[in-house]
């Protein structure tokens, strides 16, 4: 509403109240000085007492006009009786709009404005009081968050302790067998040297890095198609068919061939129709390849790359070099020591005599017979304590992570100084906007996923709380704010982020989703764990609006 | 480093392309337009013919003079094609300006000659007494100063000034008609082998083989003509063909300027003010300058290429004179620039279609030019007040709620902003007024809730149409046959656009006139759709309409589309997008009774824009070479017209570091049009995202261009009168100073003796201006004076980044407002603050115009127009004021000429209270005895002693700070300084 001043005479300024705009805390400096002169609050200049209030701006810092808009960058404060009092810049003091935090009309000159005080103060008090209802039910919910964060300390606490203590036990078992397979393991550690030598464990042990080689280059490349495949599915739902660059129409309908997509563009109905009997025929012909596949067992599927490639890896050579020996020794026998099988009979009688001979020669050196079963007791020994220590680190994983989690759950930069936020830890909030479904799984991931089928977006993992430098842990503005980052990176943009902007309410809810740059996304939405509760007046959250 | 920072590092660094570079092969060179190749052929095969004679000469026989004298008529013939008649005609206007018309009469088919009708604003008056003699060589007609001659053989038609010629055509003979022909089909010998004539899609260059073999025999007008027909009946760019069912019918024409060594104008292009050449020896661009309005994605900083809009009139100046011509031509044309000598231009015009109507303007100062042109195509309007204020765009603010959210930052910030803008994705898919009502479910409350601060909104209509039934837009347009037809005359063209399929209206239409002005009515009509859910707070871009047609050649329309009255779009191309954007200001200018000013922002434009809006530079790159190029281009704009130009603040593309953030706002702060815009794949950028300091330079900055906004309208009502640009260059203000004439980093605004030096280059903290005459320059921050010299002196100045070069010249009053505001129609009733820079002799003059900036009552005389004067006699400066609307009411107000002024009319009673609150007096010669209101008591005033005006040496200025005089904008009065 714009309200402008026409007739007023000028000689209304002249008789302004000296202390027109003067905030409470300054009354006192704005008193006729003994002097006759008045000096600006800074100190800086000392001027005639009449020229406080004249509408012609004296001071450097501007204190000589509190209750005019004659000095740049002053403040005005409206009494509001009635009301709360505020103070605004003076730059909307009698600029011919009546200021809704001046419900008293004073930032204008007098007859602009009405006092609105009463009216304003009563909405103000029924909309505070309605908030403080909200807050006082969510405050009841938070405290039940904060109850929570009690029970899950004492919990982990529980946990920490039966893990140490398991730890203890673990340990000594782990000691035990550490030196059993030590000890055997002295005892053949030449003749595994040995072994080591064997063409087939040095080839074993080549195509071992090489696979681990391949495994990592091999995932490199899904990553990179993966990648490759985000890059494409954005650029043919996004590009701009209009701009009719051959260039990127080849690549989208490239895109679309190679991974069976529908052309985009067609209308709506024909291409759903067309997805489905594309996908259709993918199944089909998914199917037949898989059954090529299953009719050649030695080659392994893509599925079995994934899975069993890992623990093909994770093989013990050493234990697998000794049960390759064991093998080696159990029936058929070795013809070495089966060269029975190769005579003829008549030879048979001194061929046993010179076994007997040969056997415990062989024996004293050390290569054949009982040295074979020294070799698999090693391994043995060497995989029961492998076992026992995998467990022990197992344990002591858990409990490092009880621990750190004991840690965040009273930290004023994880779950808060009370905990409060420990209970919504990697819950979810969902908001369907039509398009896209959003999700963030707090303290996780936030997530955009088409509603009509396509590629689900990483939009970012939890970064932190609000990260601005004005805001310090701990404030409650502070926990108003989460940011999460380093999602898929948009095509031609930066890595998709969230922006989860929070305030107090009595759910757990997103209400609005917006891009406001590209890739940059803001939630808002409403949490009890930001609901503090009413301190002993019934002042919500500690700050007082206006 | 917080992780979030290093993130938006990361983003910056990603969001900045490795080659940010326009797509040439998307735009024709002259070598690849056939009408082109052939005239710059013609004028090659000119410069190795050692006789080289024009064909071209008047038939004697045939001159006629009007009863009256002012008008000479005679046939022209080439000697080519003695059965061809052209028909030549000469006015002499009333201001001494020439219209020479050339056309082809009784031909095959008519040439396109409606162009001037568009661009003009009226049909000049002709000269009463100009007498023409005939003699046996020419005929000539001698007015004043300046005498037109025309030779009989070759035809050569020459303005002189004192006898001395200053505009010369077909002086190099390269004038040539094309007149329209059959396609000679039968003479191919090869008939059974041919394939048939209307045989549209074969290969051209085989045609001219086949013929070539066919007829052996010399052709006797190759020597002119050359010799083939080259691209005569179709020709062919990257994917398209373009069937000229006309056949060949373009114009050459060149243009001499024998004495005058520089020239200026025919914008838009991306180069220096003065122009450098095409052609002659070791050109600086190899292609001629290009006038095809277009779309060029990501343009280059320096280049002839064609933009958004076409203004085909050239200055040429010399410290002796200015003349200029302004071709009324709308087809795609070329113009090639060179010099024979350092002080001659001789220029070459190749254009696609149309007749020759050129209008020679004798000048013969820059100030004459601007006038001569003004009453031909108009001046530039005079905008609403607020849109001089500081605009913020974005494509795209996303929702009601974000509008709302960027307004509440900025009153948090206190920063001054008048209009928030809404560019194509508030429009559900691209229908332009339909809101997307997911996002803006709440568009007139939106609205409402900007308007409540006095601000305004302004939001995109593009001009292609979505073809979809459920658009009232295109179906009423469709119903009423006002859309642009296909080649063959039939049916609706559609190509693609923003909005997909889509079609374009065709504003050469009168019946789509009105319709179209009935959709902007915020209330509903009988007679058809109109935009209900808006309000009169909204305002319009127009953007796009050059046409863009993203599937069409050189990212436009067809040239055989059909037009209203059977014209081909490539005759009418470069007026299109003129028409849209005159339309939608009226549109917007008749939505209320009585009528309200309109803003339309305008992307293309055309000799005559200047009557209806504002233009901007369109999407420029974030780079200090685009950011220095701007600077030009607006210059450029200026002098052709279009006054209320801007670049777009921070580059479309990319993301700007602060540093040159805040060298593209104090460049723009100095630009009449000031909007801040950005790409939306870029960051946002408003100014309270910055950091500090940044943030605090930018706030200072938006603050300075508001207390120096009645310095800005002061001078748009100058220009709307006179024509004399809002910016200008030191050839403008100084026209006798050769060292100036390639100056256009630097100018002034207005008459207001402000000058300007925006700084574009990265890391500066100094920099050089040029003073161009023997006066005092008084540093607008710092009171500093500094000494030009009469043969013109460079002096240097810091520039650190929150130090923008801003100087009043010696003689300048100044009125100010520096109370700071959210927005300017707040500051309505704020009082003035008067900066009095005394010149070397004492004195000062300054103007300033106030009206109520949004209605047409100042044509009525309500408005107050007041001169302040200083002059130093007898040790007493005596600053006094009086009303200029009751000494030159006639020269008030643009087109009116007002019969009377009353001086206590309505408007200088709604301000009848706002008084002067300071005056601030530089270059005083010492301390005063006294300062007085005339008639009154000692002023209370202090006094910084410093250098004097009328005294030697650089160094701050003595300066007099005169606090609250209480004396009254719309009164007389007197301070009397006793020194």
């Amino acid at each position: 509403m714009l309200l402008w001043l026409l007739a007023l005479p000028l000689p209304a300024l002249a008789s302004l109240d000296k202390t027109l705009g003067v905030a409470p805390a300054l009354l006192a400096k704005y008193s006729p000085p003994k002097s006759g002169a008045w000096k600006c609050l800074d100190g800086s200049k000392e001027i005639p007492w009449d020229f406080v209030n004249d509408d012609a701006c004296d001071c450097p810092d501007g204190s000589d006009e509190p209750g005019t808009s004659a000095c740049p960058n002053s403040t005005f404060y409206c009494q509001n009786a009635g009301h709360i009092g505020a103070t605004i810049p003076s730059s909307r003091v009698n600029d011919g709009l009546c200021e809704p935090e001046c419900c008293d009309g004073s930032d204008e000159r007098p007859g602009v404005c009405k006092n609105a005080c009463k009216e304003i103060g009563e909405e103000y008090r029924k909309k505070r009081d309605a908030e403080r209802k909200i807050q006082k039910t969510g405050a009841k919910i938070r405290s039940s968050y904060i109850a929570f964060a009690h029970k899950e300390k004492k919990r982990l606490e529980a946990l920490v302790e039966s893990t140490t203590a398991e730890i203890a036990v673990r340990e000594i078992e782990v000691a035990r067998l550490r030196d059993i397979a030590d000890r055997t393991e002295s005892l053949s550690a030449a003749a595994l040297e040995h072994k080591q030598q064997s063409p087939l464990y040095i080839s074993l042990t080549t195509h071992a890095s090489a696979l681990k080689a391949l495994q990592r280059e091999h995932k490199k490349h899904l990553e990179r198609e993966q990648q490759l495949g985000d890059i494409l599915d954005a650029l043919r739902k996004g590009y701009n068919p209009n701009y009719q660059d051959m260039a990127v129409l080849e690549a989208v309908r490239g895109w679309e061939f190679l991974a069976g997509l529908p052309h985009i563009g067609v209308e709506e109905d024909a291409q759903a129709a067309e997805a489905g009997e594309v996908a259709k025929k993918e199944e089909e012909a998914v199917e037949e390849k898989k059954e090529d596949e299953e009719d050649d067992d030695e080659e392994w599927t893509a599925e079995d790359l994934s899975t069993g490639l890992d623990d093909l890896l994770n093989t013990d050579y050493v234990s697998l070099l000794l049960a390759h020996d064991d093998h080696v020794q159990t029936p058929p026998p070795s013809s070495l020591f089966n060269v029975r099988s190769y005579l003829p009979d008549s030879l048979i009688p001194q061929y046993e005599g010179l076994r007997e001979t040969l056997l415990s020669w062989l024996e004293v050196v050390g290569i054949a017979g009982s040295d074979a079963e020294k070799s698999t007791d090693s391994s043995k020994a060497r995989q029961a304590f492998n076992d026992a220590e995998a467990a022990l680190n197992r344990v002591k994983k858990d409990k490092k992570t009880a621990e750190e989690d004991l840690d965040e759950i009273f930290n004023v930069q994880g779950f808060g100084a009370e905990g409060e936020w420990k209970k919504l830890d990697g819950s979810c909030l969902a908001l369907d906007t039509g398009e896209y479904t959003y999700e963030v799984c707090m303290f996780e991931e936030a997530k955009q996923k088409p509603n009509k089928g396509g590629t689900t977006f990483n939009l970012g993992k939890f970064s932190s709380w609000n990260p601005s430098p004005d805001v310090k842990p701990g404030d409650p503005a502070y926990y108003e704010k989460q940011i999460y980052n380093g999602g898929t990176q948009c095509w031609n943009g930066p890595q998709r982020s969230v922006a989860l902007v929070l305030k107090c309410g009595t759910e757990n809810a997103i209400h609005t989703v917006a891009e406001l740059e590209k890739c940059e996304y803001q939630f808002t939405g409403t949490s009890p764990a930001l609901c503090l509760p009413l301190d002993a007046n019934g002042n919500g959250n500690g700050r007082e609006e206006l | 480093m917080q992780p979030w920072t290093l993130v938006g590092v990361l983003s910056l660094l990603l969001a900045v392309p490795d080659a940010l570079a326009v797509k040439s092969h998307d735009f024709k060179t002259c070598s690849q337009a056939g009408f082109c190749r052939r005239g710059r052929a013609l004028s090659a095969r000119a410069a190795e013919t050692k006789a080289w004679k024009s064909p071209y000469s008047v038939d004697v026989s045939s001159i006629a003079i009007t009863p009256d004298k002012a008008v000479f008529t005679a046939g022209v013939h080439s000697s080519l094609y003695p059965d061809i008649h052209f028909g030549l005609e000469l006015r002499v206007h009333e201001d001494g300006v020439v219209r020479v018309r050339l056309d082809e009469v009784n031909g095959l088919r008519k040439r396109y000659d409606e162009a001037a009708s568009w661009a003009l604003i009226a049909e000049p008056k002709i000269s009463q007494d100009i007498t023409w003699t005939a003699g046996k060589k020419d005929i000539r007609a001698k007015y004043g100063n300046n005498e037109v001659v025309v030779a009989f053989e070759p035809l050569t038609v020459s303005l002189l000034r004192g006898g001395k010629p200053q505009v010369v055509l077909n002086g190099r003979g390269l004038l040539h008609m094309e007149h329209f022909r059959n396609k000679k089909v039968e003479e191919t010998k090869t008939e059974e082998a041919a394939p048939a004539p209307e045989e549209g899609a074969e290969d051209a260059a085989e045609q001219v083989v086949l013929q070539a073999e066919a007829e052996p025999e010399v052709n006797p007008r190759a020597w002119f003509e050359g010799e083939t027909e080259d691209d005569w009946w179709e020709e062919r760019f990257s994917t398209w063909t373009d069937s000229k069912p006309k056949g060949p019918e373009s114009l050459s024409i060149d243009i001499s300027f024998p004495s005058h060594g520089t020239i200026y104008g025919i914008p838009q292009h991306a180069t220096r003010l003065a122009l450098p050449t095409t052609a002659g020896d070791s050109p600086t661009f190899t292609d001629p300058y290009r006038l095809y309005n277009a779309d060029v994605f990501e343009y280059l900083a320096s280049s002839p290429m064609s933009l958004y809009g076409s203004i085909p009139v050239l200055h040429a100046h010399s410290a002796d004179s200015t003349v200029g011509i302004f071709h009324a031509v709308g087809s795609e044309t070329w113009i090639d620039v060179s010099h024979a000598s350092d002080k001659s231009t001789e220029t070459h015009w190749i254009s696609e279609s149309g007749i020759l109507d050129l209008f020679l303007m004798p000048g013969p100062t820059p100030a004459d030019i601007f006038a001569q042109y003004s009453r031909l195509t108009g001046t530039p309007v005079l905008p609403p007040h607020w849109s001089l204020g500081y605009h913020q765009c974005r494509w795209n603010y996303i929702s009601s709620e974000d509008i709302r959210t960027v307004q509440k930052r900025f009153d948090e910030e206190d920063m001054p902003v008048d209009v928030f803008w809404l560019d194509i994705e508030y429009a559900d898919e691209h229908k332009y007024f339909m809101w997307d009502e997911k996002n803006f479910p709440d568009p007139v409350e939106m609205t409402n809730d900007v308007a409540a601060n006095g601000r305004k909104m302004v939001v995109i209509v593009d001009p292609h149409l979505k073809r979809t039934s459920n658009y009232p837009a295109f179906q009423e347009a469709s119903d009423r046959k006002v859309l642009v037809k296909q080649p063959n005359g039939e049916g609706e063209y559609e190509g693609w656009c923003w909005s997909g399929s889509s079609s374009w209206i065709d504003f050469f239409d009168p019946n789509s006139w009105d319709w179209w002005k009935g959709l902007f009515k915020t209330t509903a009509l009988k007679s058809g759709w109109s935009w209900t859910s808006s309000t009169t707070d909204i305002h319009i871009w127009n953007d796009m309409n050059e046409p863009s047609v993203f599937n069409g050649p050189e990212i436009s329309m067809p040239r055989d589309n059909i037009h209203y009255g059977g014209w081909e779009h490539r005759d009418v191309h470069n007026i299109n997008g003129m028409l849209f954007s005159n339309l939608s200001s009226k549109a917007v200018q008749e939505r209320t009774d009585p009528p309200q000013r309109p803003f339309v922002l305008t992307r293309s434009f055309f000799a005559g824009s200047q009557r209806f809006g504002a233009m901007w530079t369109g999407d420029n790159l974030g780079t200090w070479e685009h950011m220095a190029v701007g600077v030009q281009m607006v210059l450029a704009n200026g002098i052709a017209g279009m006054s209320f130009a801007g670049s777009d603040v921070g580059g479309f593309f990319g993301n700007p570091e602060p540093e040159m953030l805040i060298r593209w706002y104090q460049v723009g702060i100095f630009n009449p049009f000031l909007r801040a815009h950005a790409h939306i794949d870029t960051k946002r950028r408003e100014p309270f995202l910055l950091e500090q300091p940044y943030k605090g330079i930018v706030k200072d900055l938006l603050r300075l261009r508001y207390t120096m906004l009645p310095v800005w309208y002061t001078a748009f009502r100058e220009t709307s009168v006179t024509g004399v640009p809002v910016l200008r260059p030191h050839y403008v203000v100084f026209p006798k100073d050769p060292k100036g004439f390639a100056v256009d980093d630097q100018y002034f605004i207005g008459a207001s003796g402000i000058l300007v030096k925006p700084i574009t280059t990265k890391g500066a903290t100094e920099t050089t201006v040029y003073l161009a005459e023997d006066e005092v320059y008084y540093d607008y921050f710092s009171h500093h004076v500094y000494r030009g010299a009469a043969k013109g002196k460079e002096i240097s100045v810091k520039a650190e980044l929150h130090q923008v070069p801003v100087f009043v010249r010696g003689g300048s009053i100044v009125p100010t407002r520096e109370r700071p505001r959210r927005s300017s129609p707040l500051m309505k009733l704020d009082p003035f603050t008067l900066r009095v820079a005394l010149s070397k002799a004492g004195s000062a003059r300054g103007e300033l115009y106030l009206d109520d900036g949004v209605t047409y009552s100042h044509e009525k005389g309500q408005f107050v127009w007041r001169e302040f004067t200083a002059q130093t006699a007898k040790k007493t400066v005596r600053i006094t004021t009086k009303d200029l609307g009751a000494e030159k009411k006639e020269e008030a107000v643009d087109g009116v000429a007002l019969a009377s002024y009353n001086p206590t009319n309505v408007y200088a009673e709604t301000i009848k209270d706002v008084r002067v609150e300071k005056i601030v007096v530089e270059g005083l010669s010492g301390k005063p005895a006294s300062v007085k209101v005339e008639g009154g008591k000692e002023l209370v005033w202090e006094y910084a002693p410093g250098i004097a005006a009328g005294g030697k040496g650089e160094g701050v200025a003595g300066v007099l700070t005169i606090k609250d005089p209480k004396v009254l904008v719309v009164k007389d009065w007197t301070i009397v300084i006793q020194l």
